[in-house]
């Protein structure tokens, strides 16, 4: 897509009657907007966004070909002081290998109301800031003048690019509520856009078709090859008319968006369009495709240099690999092998993608690379190992949710290997992930398995398999109020991994400390653990403790909690309501086996009664037994969550269902001096 | 001959060198006893600063780490910055594997080119540069090569032989030149203990050798970094900040020099301004309340924005072009109000001064260009009252937690002076809560509280009054964490500004908070104020421990127990005192179904040493055990 070789351009016109006036234009602010002393459907809002309006066009200049054109008109009210930030706008631009975007800031002006009078501030030169961030971004920043409680904001900004492929993100939530938020797309017939919509207020779309002529002049090429192409001496004059689509999306009285816990990347609920060019047919010219589906983006990834052919280098690991896979003759043994020689070798350099960047041969030279090049390399290495590997296209949590097909869609590459047992997924970025058991980063939804024949399939990224967290817990309680006893505590999968990344590098002392003070402030004596880096195993530890909070003596009656130290500390779910979906991340269970010895001289007077409830659905259960026989006590807790992520419907039940379970394991038991 | 006999000796020596070059970064050089504790390993630190006039200076870094974990990389620190007067000449790193052998060379171009913008600063023109390695494997080793050349001489940057916690030190240098006649002095703090010999004290050099120091351990409560760590703070009493020379020895010429030639023509203001001010105030006399209503002024006109342009970090704004605009940075606000101020002949005076809630002090001892706040303070007799510009809701002189008990510089026109800041009294500080609640036979719970906080309490509360619906829930749920199921009936806050005493008012219900088993029911008496902020065990602490902040706490409570149940196990009455503070709970049974809790808690600021931390644990373990004390019930 080169448009600087397209024709030099002399004249446009265009030929269609302006669209009906706005109500919503910059410099008609009220009195009554002014007077306005909180936002009448949300009396708690700081600031509103009165309106904005954006619009996308295409247009032809001389001297850089084909460039689009974003303008964007704001008003927002700022109702109290904790809204001044929204005085200050900033807008990021490319600044790129050499054709940079570019954006400037007008009609800026803050409105206020001073004596029943509108007083307008214009904000000066002063107020307005470039600023390089590095080598690739740049922003601008304005900070508008004379802001006060009531004031009245509007600016305008445009961005101009080069990069014509994709068109800016329109987001119609925000923080603050939104009254009236309007996006138009001036498409020329030349492109097509795919539009998706994102969160849970969807706006009204109007299209219009107009027609549109171009006046313009070539110096036409000797082969002629396509309209608007040429270079030779013969200089023609053309006019060339072509339809125009107008799209027009428009919402109103979008609510400011509430940030909550357990809520994995609020951007994915906020209302909003994503858009991106899918296909290309200039005049004269083949159609392109780039992505209109799944398998047309998969497609179009695929055909990237630095992906499809980064694969298909081989002969820079031939040699080494021969040498890790000599004599092994199992698949398991084989993925093992590869996957920890990748691990071990090659570093992550911090950076995602699914394009290579130095290149897979560079990055094995040089020990490092980015996610691309390590799971691409590692791809290449299975396969050559005799394999059925594919790259799997993910996007991280932090990317949000791939809804639809989409180039952008995707941020990340990760390794399927299809294999009698089922897909195992690995991750090499991460030293300490095992096969299926993936960073974090990783687990959002679905992925996208490429096949060598460009053909595709979704993948499931939430694990199958339980994380488990198991204790086994010998205590002996005495009558001076101490609790003596030993804790056997084993973590697998993901348990193992977060264990892991978080302990890894914690002195011993550091650890114990925070052990001791998680856990009701018990003494940690005789710690060992196993298996620290030997992943493929469980994290095994076990010690000894001296607990002397967990014991509650009044009168003659001693009351002590099933699980001593180890009862949930609260209830996770504290909000009344629930607007986004909850992520636990992956699924999981707690098992805890306590035996308990009362001390001599006492005797049992009340145990909790057992329970097994279950949540709605399948999403998660819990059980609870107890049982006495003479002067010992056995107590066994299974809590399962089955479910990554449980839609926010389901709120109200796992909120009563962890209290159910929080209230359980607060019940006491009573002992009764004899 | 002799000639060429010794040019061979001499490139023997020269080989001989560089093979112990070779080995010298090799991991398992380094003391095991450096390694205890340690994520990182200072081989070599070595800082040659060269004042070579008044205008100019000059830093040459040599620094050899061995980061032997992820939580070492920070101390590498391979980060210069630079603006329009600091130049970053030379920078480069070298990576050795450990044994020792090197794996990367980084020059220049392959660091990282960064603006200075972040967070609150909206626009400043210093920029840094720095390396952005990722490690392939533990230990390695970097060789960190810089040097800066800056005009100004107004900070000469403090020495911290030891530049963090966890991280050992075999070797720290520092060498420093100057002439004669800039008036060169040092100040050290903080030795004893440590390895660290001084090597040259003449007027135009100092030298100094740190070796073999432990890694320190961060402990809880711990003072800050640079109050327990050594260090050596450098200045020069005849210096050089944008553009701008220098000269003082004292307070007070130092004082009188910003006042002249940093501060002078900043606050001129339009003749229309200050009628504006004049006819704000009236005929008002008073000067304490004429400056209430300036603040008042400034309050609603104006709004923080931090802008660090050229000597913008050192320099005020103009006052008229936060006139303009209504927004400046701490500097520009601070200096605004004292323009207005002028206006209506109220004196006032710049203050600088670390703001952080870490209390920390303009080292009074030592002048030199400190601080990295401004507030302003207005003479009221003997006493100043002091205004912090940046926040739009503080209320009149009220200094919170972020600028109180600390020395500050005070300019005024004829010089400077130290000051200690306002002293919020532990027994001031205080919250005082009133209030009652009823349990039902089912242990349902349903209360109602007043809560009045004042002094140092103040601030957080005054926090809580802006905070979004769903935020103060939140803030009440965490507030009240120790009551399951608890919903927030109804809040009601009012900041009483005048008097500096925010009261909160709120209906709370919680389902089962009595857990009622058999024909029993227990819960804990002390529902409104539990003490649940346990203090972590720590093993063979060293560092002393710290209190920044004094407070009270009083609270009184009527419980009306559900009349289908008896009292069969009534909590006694507990008190404690001790160094640390004091503590006193009271359960008083009024009558069959009706009781009263009071408590009170005092804890004292102060400083106290290693041992004395275990001693202090078991005190809040008693606070916090007794906080939970139970009472139980049986069916009648």
């Amino acid at each position: 897509m080169k448009f600087n070789q397209f024709a030099i351009l002399l004249f446009v016109t265009t030929c269609f009657s302006s669209l009906k006036a706005q109500e919503f234009e910059l410099g008609k602010v009220s009195v009554a907007e002014l007077q306005e002393k909180s936002h009448p459907k949300d009396t708690a809002a700081v600031a509103a966004i009165l309106f904005k309006k954006g619009k996308t066009s295409y247009d032809y200049s001389k001297s850089n070909g084909f460039v689009m054109t974003t303008e964007v008109q704001t008003r927002i009210k700022i109702y109290k002081k904790e809204g001044y930030d929204w005085a200050n706008q900033k807008v990021k631009y490319y600044l790129g290998n050499g054709s940079k975007e570019n954006v400037t800031f007008s009609d800026a002006i803050t409105y206020n109301l001073v004596e029943g009078k509108i007083e307008k501030t214009k904000l000066s030169k002063d107020g307005e800031f470039d600023d390089e961030v590095n080598r690739y971004w740049g922003q601008k920043k304005i900070s508008m003048p004379n802001v006060k409680e009531g004031s009245v904001i509007e600016f305008e900004y445009t961005i101009k690019t080069p990069y014509v492929g994709s068109p800016k993100d329109w987001t119609f939530q925000a923080s603050i509520p939104v009254n009236y938020s309007e996006y138009r797309s001036f498409i020329p017939e030349y492109y097509t856009l795919n539009t998706n919509f994102k969160g849970f207020v969807f706006p009204k779309v109007t299209v219009e078709k107009k027609a549109k002529s171009v006046l313009f002049s070539t110096m036409e090429r000797e082969d002629g090859a396509g309209l608007m192409r040429g270079q030779t001496s013969n200089y023609t004059q053309s006019k060339l008319s072509y339809e125009e689509t107008r799209t027009t999306y428009i919402a109103e009285n979008l609510p400011g968006m509430i940030e909550e816990a357990y809520v994995n990347n609020i951007e994915n609920y906020t209302a909003g369009l994503v858009q991106e060019v899918s296909m290309i047919k200039y005049p004269n010219q083949p159609l392109k495709y780039l992505s209109t589906d799944w398998n047309a983006v998969v497609k179009t990834i695929y055909d990237y240099d630095d992906f499809g052919l980064e694969l298909a280098k081989t002969a820079y690991f031939e040699d080494d690999i021969d040498v890790v896979i000599a004599g092994l003759n199992s698949e398991e043994e084989k993925v093992a092998a590869i996957f920890m020689y990748v691990k071990t070798n090659i570093k992550w350099n911090n950076y995602y993608g699914y394009s290579c960047n130095d290149g897979v041969k560079t990055a094995y030279k040089n020990k490092i690379g980015n996610v691309a090049e390590i799971n691409l390399m590692l791809t290449a290495m299975l396969r050559y190992a005799g394999l059925a590997a594919n790259p799997v296209l993910v996007s991280t949590r932090s990317n949000g949710i791939a809804l639809f097909p989409n180039i952008t869609a995707f941020n990340y590459v990760i390794v399927g290997v299809e294999r009698s047992s089922g897909l195992q997924l690995l991750d090499a970025t991460e030293i300490l992930s095992v096969p299926n058991v993936l960073p974090l980063r990783d687990l959002n939804w679905f992925g996208r398995l490429i096949r060598k024949d460009g053909t595709s399939v979704e993948v499931n990224l939430t694990p199958a398999t339980l994380s488990r967290e198991m204790i086994i817990m010998n205590a002996v309680v005495n009558d001076n109020g101490t609790i003596l006893g030993k804790l056997k505590r084993q973590l697998t999968n993901h348990e193992a991994l977060l264990f892991r990344q978080n302990n890894g590098g914690t002195t011993k002392d550091t650890y114990l400390e925070e052990l001791e003070h998680q856990n009701n402030d018990i003494e940690v004596e005789d710690y060992e653990r196993e298996n620290d880096l030997e992943v493929l195993k469980p994290i095994v530890e076990s010690y000894k403790f001296k607990s002397t909070k967990d014991f509650e003596r009044v009168n003659d009656k001693i009351y002590i909690s099933p699980g001593l130290f180890l009862g949930a500390k609260g209830n996770p779910f504290k909000q009344e309501i629930r607007e986004y979906p909850i992520d636990f991340g992956y699924p999981n269970q707690k098992r805890y086996n306590i035996s308990i010895e009362i001390p001599k001289g006492y005797a049992v007077e009340t145990i909790p009664d057992e329970l097994s409830i279950a949540a709605v659905d399948g999403i998660g259960t819990f059980k609870y037994d107890i049982a006495n026989t003479g002067n010992q006590l056995q107590i066994s807790m299974t809590t399962e969550i089955s479910k990554a992520i449980v839609l926010a419907d389901y709120y109200q039940a796992l909120k009563e269902f962890f209290q159910m379970m929080l209230d359980k394991q607060n019940e006491k038991i009573v002992l009764n001096k004899i | 001959m002799k000639i060429k006999n010794l040019l061979i000796l001499f490139c023997v020596l020269a080989f001989l060198s560089a093979q112990a070059q070779k080995n010298e970064y090799e991991t398992s050089l380094i003391a095991d006893s450096l390694k205890e504790n340690a994520n990182a390993i200072v081989r070599l630190n070595q800082i040659d600063i060269t004042v070579s006039s008044q205008r100019n200076m000059n830093i040459k870094t040599i620094r050899v780490i061995t980061v032997l974990n992820e939580k070492g990389l920070s101390s590498i620190d391979a980060v210069e910055n630079y603006n329009k007067k600091t130049s970053v000449k030379n920078i480069e790193a070298l990576i050795f594997d450990s044994f020792g052998k090197e794996i990367k060379k980084i020059k220049r171009k392959d660091f990282k080119d960064q603006s200075a913008i972040g967070g609150s600063t909206l626009f400043s023109d210093s920029r840094y540069v720095y390396l952005d390695y990722t490690p392939i494997q533990y230990p390695f080793t970097v060789l960190y090569e810089s040097e800066i050349e800056t005009s100004t001489t107004a900070f000469i940057p403090h020495w911290y032989p030891v530049s963090n916690f966890f991280v050992g030190v075999e070797k720290s240098v520092l060498n420093v030149q100057y002439p004669t006649e800039l008036g060169f002095k040092k100040m050290e703090f903080n030795f004893s203990g440590f390895n660290i010999q001084k090597t040259i004290d003449t007027d135009i050099q100092l030298s100094y050798v740190a070796t073999n120091i432990l890694a320190q351990k961060q402990e809880d409560s711990s003072p800050a970094f640079g109050t327990i760590l050594p260090k050596v703070m450098m200045g020069l009493e005849v210096f050089h900040l944008e553009d701008v020379d220098g000269r003082a020895k004292t307070w007070k010429e130092f004082g009188k020099w910003y006042s002249d030639a940093i501060l002078a023509g900043t606050t001129a203001l339009s003749e229309e301004t200050k009628t504006q001010m004049r006819t704000l105030v009236g005929d008002e006399r008073d000067l304490i309340a004429k400056a209430k209503l300036i603040y008042n002024y400034v309050q609603q006109k104006s709004r923080y924005v931090s802008i660090q342009v050229g000597i913008g970090g050192w320099k005020p704004m103009l006052a008229n072009d936060v006139d303009r605009f209504g927004y400046g940075d701490c500097k520009a606000l601070t200096n605004y109000t004292k323009a207005l101020l002028d206006a209506v002949d109220v004196p006032s005076y710049n203050v600088i001064l670390y703001g952080d809630r870490y209390k920390k002090d303009i080292e009074s001892e030592f002048v030199s260009m400190q601080g990295n706040h401004m507030i302003l303070a207005i003479p009221d007799g003997k006493e100043y009252v002091w205004l912090e510009c940046t926040s739009q809701s503080d209320p009149f002189g009220y200094q919170g937690i972020f600028t109180d008990d600390r020395d500050v510089l005070v300019v005024k026109p004829d010089g400077g002076e130290i000051v200690r800041t306002k002293i919020y009294e532990d027994k001031n500080n205080t919250q005082i809560s009133l209030g009652s609640y009823s349990l039902s036979q089912n242990g349902d719970f349903k209360g109602h509280i007043t809560i009045v906080s004042q002094g140092s309490q103040y601030n957080q509360k005054a926090a809580v009054e802006i905070l979004q619906p769903t935020e103060k829930e939140a803030y009440y749920k965490q507030y009240w964490g120790n009551i399951n199921n608890l919903k927030i009936n109804s809040t009601v806050l009012s900041n009483d500004k005048e008097n500096i005493k925010l009261t909160e008012t709120a209906e709370i219900s919680a389902v089962n908070y009595g857990s009622v088993s058999a024909d029993k029911m227990m819960f804990a008496v002390n529902a409104y104020n539990q003490y649940t902020r346990s203090v972590k065990r720590i093993r063979n602490r060293k560092n002393p421990f710290e209190i920044q902040r004094g407070f009270s706490d009083l609270d009184e409570i009527s419980i009306a127990l559900p009349q289908e149940f008896a009292i069969e196990f009534l909590p006694t009455n507990f008190e404690l005192k001790s160094k640390f503070g004091e503590y006193k709970s009271e359960f008083i049974k009024k009558d069959g179904s009706n009781l009263v809790y009071k408590r009170s808690l005092f804890i004292k600021k102060g400083m106290y040493s290693n041992t004395e931390y275990d001693e202090y644990r078991l005190f809040i373990e008693q606070v916090s055990r007794n906080d939970n004390a139970k009472i139980i019930l049986t069916k009648i």
